[in-house]
């Protein structure tokens, strides 16, 4: 039973099995309706009919065009779009119309933004809390170019998650991704961490950007030494031809090894596999954190 | 009688390969049993038979590529 194409070397356990459902349809048109950018789309995410099915999307605030050029990711680089005072009104609409009750939002990096679009954060959480009390909101940010003022705005909305990605260890940064600072990024989630106990700090790791297991350890002890609860690791796979080619595919067992090592660590949850992504079943990591 | 047409299987991603058939025409399937796998640049996806019945006729053979939309097969 082996596949006739050669898949570059793809092994098998990275076989995403397709959801057909009439939801994922309901839910690509709401979003489309009403202009709502996902990172699930911009990033040609293999989870796409799954969680649409679900009608679980991870919206993607301040428009589609990135100020960075990670070495890992497909969405666009180019000129920022003008800062859309109606999108929050939007975003809530959506939530309003899917009917989630845990909603993700992240956006893409904003160099150009004096607070690196933190206030579009804000305004976002703001809609979403005017819409439902109900709803608990996760956020993921940029590293607001480490400055900590955006970060402390984006905390004081009051999200229940606070997500910043490391993505990678420390020895890639450099050359993966550019303009961002490990350092940088850990104080933002020792920050999240410390603020209150009503908000969970959240970070995620890819691997097969050609880490060692000693790197990812001393990653894996960073993220939880700043304070981290929970944590994804998951599998890289190149979005297109011209990103970082796939150094290696972790097995299923390792990923294991991994989570393992995390929950040894300290983390209280934490998702690792091959399609894990930092905001797939978001909502069920949640409630996991919360014993709920 | 079922079409079996290609669907969105990622955002911006209007192709796939057909890598492997896991039925045969004349072969017998199940709704939700796995009938096709399908190769992007990204991953590689197993498609589920959306219908119960038997595979009639297969117009994609393996190795050739196929746009979203695109006529797959046929169930009945």
């Amino acid at each position: 039973m082996t596949s006739v194409i050669e898949t570059g070397a793809r092994p098998k356990w990275l076989n995403k099995r397709l959801v057909l459902s009439p939801i994922f349809d309901e839910t690509r048109s709401a979003l489309n309706s009403l202009r709502i950018n996902t990172v699930c789309e911009s990033s040609r995410c293999p989870n796409l009919t799954e969680c649409f099915s679900r009608r679980n999307a991870t919206f993607l605030i301040l428009g589609r065009n990135c100020t960075r050029a990670c070495a890992f990711c497909s969405i666009n680089k180019g000129l920022p779009a003008r800062l859309d005072t109606e999108e929050p009104y939007r975003l809530a609409s959506a939530a309003k119309r899917l009917g989630v009750k845990h909603v993700v939002i992240t956006s893409v990096t904003r160099d150009d933004l004096e607070d690196g679009g933190a206030s579009q954060f804000v305004a976002c959480v703001k809609a979403l809390r005017e819409l439902s009390v109900e709803i608990t909101v996760e956020v993921l940010v940029p590293d607001f170019a480490g400055k900590l003022l955006s970060v402390d705005k984006v905390l004081a909305s009051g999200p229940h998650v606070f997500g910043h990605n490391m993505e990678t260890t420390r020895r890639l940064y450099p050359a993966l991704r550019k303009g961002a600072d490990y350092d940088v990024s850990l104080s933002i989630l020792k920050k999240a961490a410390s603020f209150s106990p009503n908000v969970v700090a959240k970070s995620g790791i890819i691997l097969g950007l050609g880490e060692s297991e000693d790197e990812i350890r001393n990653t894996i002890l960073d993220i939880r030494e700043a304070g981290c609860d929970m944590l994804t690791i998951g599998q890289y796979l190149a979005p297109s031809s011209g990103c970082e080619p796939v150094h290696k595919f972790y097995r299923p067992e390792e990923f294991e090894f991994y989570r393992d090592m995390a929950i040894r660590a300290g983390f209280k949850v934490v998702s690792a596999g091959s399609f894990v992504r930092s905001s797939y079943l978001a909502e069920m990591m949640y409630k996991e954190t919360k014993g709920c | 009688m079922t079409d079996v047409k290609l669907p969105v299987l990622a955002e911006g991603v209007n192709k796939a390969t057909v890598a492997y058939w896991h039925k045969s025409v004349g072969d017998a399937v199940k709704e939700g049993e796995d009938l096709v796998e399908l190769v992007t640049d990204k991953a590689t996806f197993n498609m589920p038979s959306p219908a119960s019945g038997v595979l009639k006729e297969v117009l994609i053979s393996e190795g050739a590529e196929v746009s979203v939309g695109q006529l797959l097969a046929r169930i009945e």
